[in-house]
């Protein structure tokens, strides 16, 4: 039954695919309603799911003793990011049917999405290392050929090979790990390896866990490879949502969180973990606070909230990272599609030409605003009780410094959130003609992801048993719902917090008086503008490459005989070696 | 000498053959025949190898991996050869490679 | 020893392959090297191999080379590959002689083990992946043949509507040579002859 699911969750997308191909672009309005319906059928087999999650292997496909069998475990962890890619996946192509409404090449759009929530699912299920990486793959392959879709647009060609540039330096931290585990337990299986990992030699296991870490920093944007989510809006808005806010930049801290007790002994980890965190959340708050392009803006929110996460990783809070991200997930992807009501009605992405739209455009305004509120952790819609916990339960046993840095992260979340509302809802409205509010698909996937967004933290008790039964491996304890909310009320963190953030928000209210002090801060603005150097040092290291691919160049004759003629001078250098070696 | 070793004596004498060939052809046939030539060598390495470590049935196994892999390669290959001629009139690699757009 | 026979006749035959100037000689000589090689297969033990080298190798490939040469033509290479055949001989040469040291003789032969699974169960279960990547790859084989082969009703079809514009992709080429392979004129000027 449970294996069956699986095949479900993962086939449907994926057969949806390629049936939207297969209708041809001719037809537009079919391959809007094939998507939806295939879309649909996958979140409801990923939800059919959950009651029936465990930690043993439901499904094995034999691919031979030499690779070890591809296996599937609906673990409460990937289960619940299952449910999460499938149905904020839905959401988001039922949101496309209006904003992608009279665009060309549908089909590529629809199969690219459709193929990415299969990847999606997969890889949170997929049990055995060489099939997560593949999954890994895939879904990186979706995300660069998504933002390069206007493919005629050279920034949207150029941030999708960014992306994947990056995040295939990324993945290639993870094959190694991963074949650095099999050559010593003979079995790509992460169960195996998690129950064997303290067999590893102690160096072994720190390049995996380092290799790791860069994989998971890479693929969900932290410093220093956060470069590429930016870049990564010039893809259709409903992409952003669930490819580059709801799932795949959440691959990573699934990555982190799935092999924690692994790694958690090996020193240095834990805390260049809580270090990537921290820094991704700071510098990527200071960058929302300066961006002026809506997307933007909320990109680098992504980057700061997703910081939250491996800080919350970091120190051993995996519950709260898990829950963090399933409320990001939710209130992301709701303030994503709201920005792309916003903008597919408006015309323009800057934030400075937008300015009192919130009488115009009521609905989309009142769901932004609570993705705002969930976004700045006020109280008490979804992001308040996961912010409170990461933050409370890094007091407790994380370091001082590091909760320092997220509680100023917390301010600076308020501050950019407010900031990002007005200019866009309210202050100076321009003169423009009259604009639509969203249309229906638009309003059911915005009401959905709202309703979410108020709701969604009453899951806490069931979500918290579901992690603690099935991963025998992280020793998880989670209080129940009654116990955990009352912790978060009654925890004088929370009130630090909620501090901080009013702090936060007063800072917005008087930013005419404090117009001095903010004028004093321009060297910080133009850094934040200038993404902290760390755009000029991916073009340093472009143009380095570029400068040695030139040099190199003039080693390619174009004759094939001097080609030949190198590679047996390289096999006959190699032999030497080895004739001296031996 | 063993078996093994005067397959590998043969299996030397065939990669040079068909290293030699890549060598000094500059017809994209040749260069198809010369890597056939190769893989062949390749071929009886493994079956060999496998014979002389024990592991009869894996060498054997990887062969007829090669053999596949190997047949593939000529194909594209040689569609490759007949469309440059088709379309550029020449099987000459240096002609071929001086059309770079 | 017959093996020893086998394996000498596969060289000279991949020697005479290399040094045919036609064409259609090479692959008939290669057609020699596949057909020894799987015989030496057999008599090494390796049936199953040998069989489908004999099949394919020799017998499928070496079709699909003379069908090859005859639509691309057999006519005698005469220009010279930038490296003399002496420096060729002698790289060779010294990647032999290095290899061949390094190799031989080799260490006392192991005898088998005996947990050794059979070749059906290596090659289909224990490697099951491998087999399905194979799959893939044929899969492959055939498409990109087909979509070079039909390249050129593709670019025909292009070119017949890019007729107006003067299509700079090819000049100084194909339609230039000294001698067109094909009858067809040359594409730009009579468009209409390309359906023919």
């Amino acid at each position: 039954m449970t294996d069956w699911l699986i095949v479900l969750t993962i086939g449907i997308p994926w057969l949806g695919a390629l049936a939207v191909w297969l209708t041809g672009d001719a037809r537009p309005q079919l391959q809007h309603r094939l998507a939806v319906i295939f879309a649909v059928a996958a979140g409801a087999a990923a939800v059919a799911l959950l009651p029936s999650t465990s930690s043993e292997v439901a499904l094995r496909i034999e691919v031979g003793s030499i690779f070890g069998d591809f296996t599937f475990v609906p673990d409460g962890l990937g289960v619940f990011l299952a449910v999460v890619a499938s149905v904020v996946g839905s959401l988001a192509v039922i949101f496309s049917v209006d904003y992608m409404h009279g665009e060309a090449q549908l089909g590529r759009y629809y199969t690219l999405v459709l193929l990415f929530i299969g990847a999606m699912v997969g890889l949170v299920l997929s049990g055995s290392m060489l099939l997560l990486f593949i999954f890994w793959e895939i879904t990186a392959l979706c995300s660069y050929a998504l933002i390069s879709f206007y493919n005629d647009d050279p920034k949207a060609v150029a941030g999708g090979i960014k992306a994947l540039v990056i995040t295939q330096f990324g993945g290639l931290g993870m094959l190694v790990g991963a074949l650095i585990a099999y050559s010593y337990l003979g079995d790509y299986q992460i169960s195996t390896f998690l129950a064997e990992a303290d067999t590893l030699p102690s160096d072994v296991l720190a390049v995996m866990a380092f290799g790791f870490l860069a994989a998971a920093a890479a693929k969900s944007a932290q410093v220093p490879f956060h470069t590429w989510l930016p870049g990564a809006m010039e893809a259709p808005t409903p992409v952003s949502a669930l490819i580059h806010a709801a799932t795949m930049v959440n691959a990573g801290v699934y990555l982190l969180a799935r092999f924690y007790p692994a790694f958690e002994g090996v020193s240095g980890w834990t805390t260049a973990v809580i270090l990537v965190g921290m820094v991704s959340a700071l510098l990527a708050a200071f960058m929302a606070i300066y961006a002026n392009d809506l997307k933007r803006a909320l990109a680098y929110s992504t980057i700061s909230q997703l910081g939250y996460m491996v800080y919350a990783v970091g120190t051993g809070a995996i519950f709260a990272s898990q829950f963090h991200l399933l409320s990001h997930a939710v209130f992301k992807a709701l303030l994503f599609l709201a920005a792309g009501a916003v903008i597919h009605t408006v015309g323009t992405r800057d934030m400075r030409q937008m300015g009192g739209l919130g009488k115009q455009l009521p609905f989309v305004r009142n769901v932004f605003i609570i993705g705002a509120l969930a976004l700045a952790g006020l109280p008490f819609v979804n992001g308040f009780w996961s912010k409170e916990l990461v933050l409370e339960y890094g007091y407790k046993h994380g370091p001082l410094w590091a909760y320092v840095g997220m509680l100023i992260g917390a301010g600076l979340t308020a501050l950019y959130t407010v900031r990002m509302v007005w200019m866009v809802f309210f202050g100076r409205s321009q003169k423009r003609g009259h604009l639509h509010d969203a249309g229906p698909a638009m309003r059911v996937a915005l009401g959905v992801l709202a309703v979410g967004t108020l709701t969604s933290w009453l899951l806490i008790g069931g979500f918290g048993e579901m992690l603690e039964e099935n991963l025998p491996f992280h020793h998880l304890h989670v209080e129940s719902m009654a116990t955990l909310l009352e912790e978060v009320v009654t925890a004088p963190a929370t009130y630090l917090a909620l501090g901080v953030v009013a702090v936060g928000l007063l800072l917005w209210a008087w930013r005419d008086p404090l117009a001095m002090i903010s004028a004093g801060l321009w060297p910080l603005g133009e850094a934040a503008t200038h993404d902290f150097g760390f755009e000029w040092l991916n073009a340093r290291i472009v143009a380095g490459t570029r400068a040695a691919a030139g040099a190199l160049r003039t080693t390619q004759t174009g004759w094939l005989n001097w080609n030949v003629a190198g590679i047996i001078g390289g096999l006959l250098i190699v032999l030497v070696f080895l004739a001296l070696g031996a | 000498m063993t078996t093994s070793e005067i397959v590998l004596v043969g299996v030397l004498a065939l990669l040079g053959a068909g290293l030699y060939g890549l060598l000094i052809t500059r017809n994209l046939i040749k260069v198809v025949i010369a890597l056939q030539i190769l893989v062949k060598g390749g071929l009886l390495a493994l079956v060999a190898a496998g014979e002389a470590s024990g592991q009869t049935n894996l060498g054997q196994s990887l062969a007829m991996t090669v053999i596949v892999a190997d047949t593939v390669v000529a194909v594209v290959g040689l569609a490759l050869a007949i469309q440059a001629r088709r379309l550029l009139g020449t099987l000459d690699l240096k002609a071929l490679s001086n059309l770079r757009g | 020893m017959i093996i020893a026979c086998l394996v000498v006749g596969a060289a000279i035959c991949a020697v005479l392959a290399i040094r045919a100037t036609r064409l259609l000689s090479a692959a008939l000589w290669l057609a020699g090297v596949s057909a020894l090689v799987a015989i030496a297969l057999y008599e090494l033990g390796a049936q199953q191999v040998a069989v489908i080298e004999l099949s394919v190798g020799a017998g499928l490939v070496t079709v699909l080379f003379v069908f090859a040469i005859s639509i691309a033509g057999d006519d005698a290479m005469t220009a010279r590959s930038p490296i003399s055949r002496r420096l060729a001989v002698s790289l060779i040469g010294l990647f032999a002689a290095l290899l061949g040291w390094m190799v031989l003789p080799l260490d006392a032969p192991e005898s088998a083990t005996a947990a050794e699974a059979t070749f059906s169960t290596l090659l289909w279960e224990d490697r099951a992946l491998d087999v399905l990547v194979q799959l893939v790859l044929i899969f492959c084989g055939v498409l990109s043949m087909l979509g070079i082969l039909q390249d050129t009703h593709i670019s025909a079809r292009q070119e017949t509507l890019e007729a107006a514009v003067p299509d700079e992709r090819f000049s100084g080429n194909g339609h230039h040579s000294p001698e067109p392979l094909t009858d067809t004129p040359p594409v730009e000027t009579v468009p209409e002859e390309v359906h023919a």
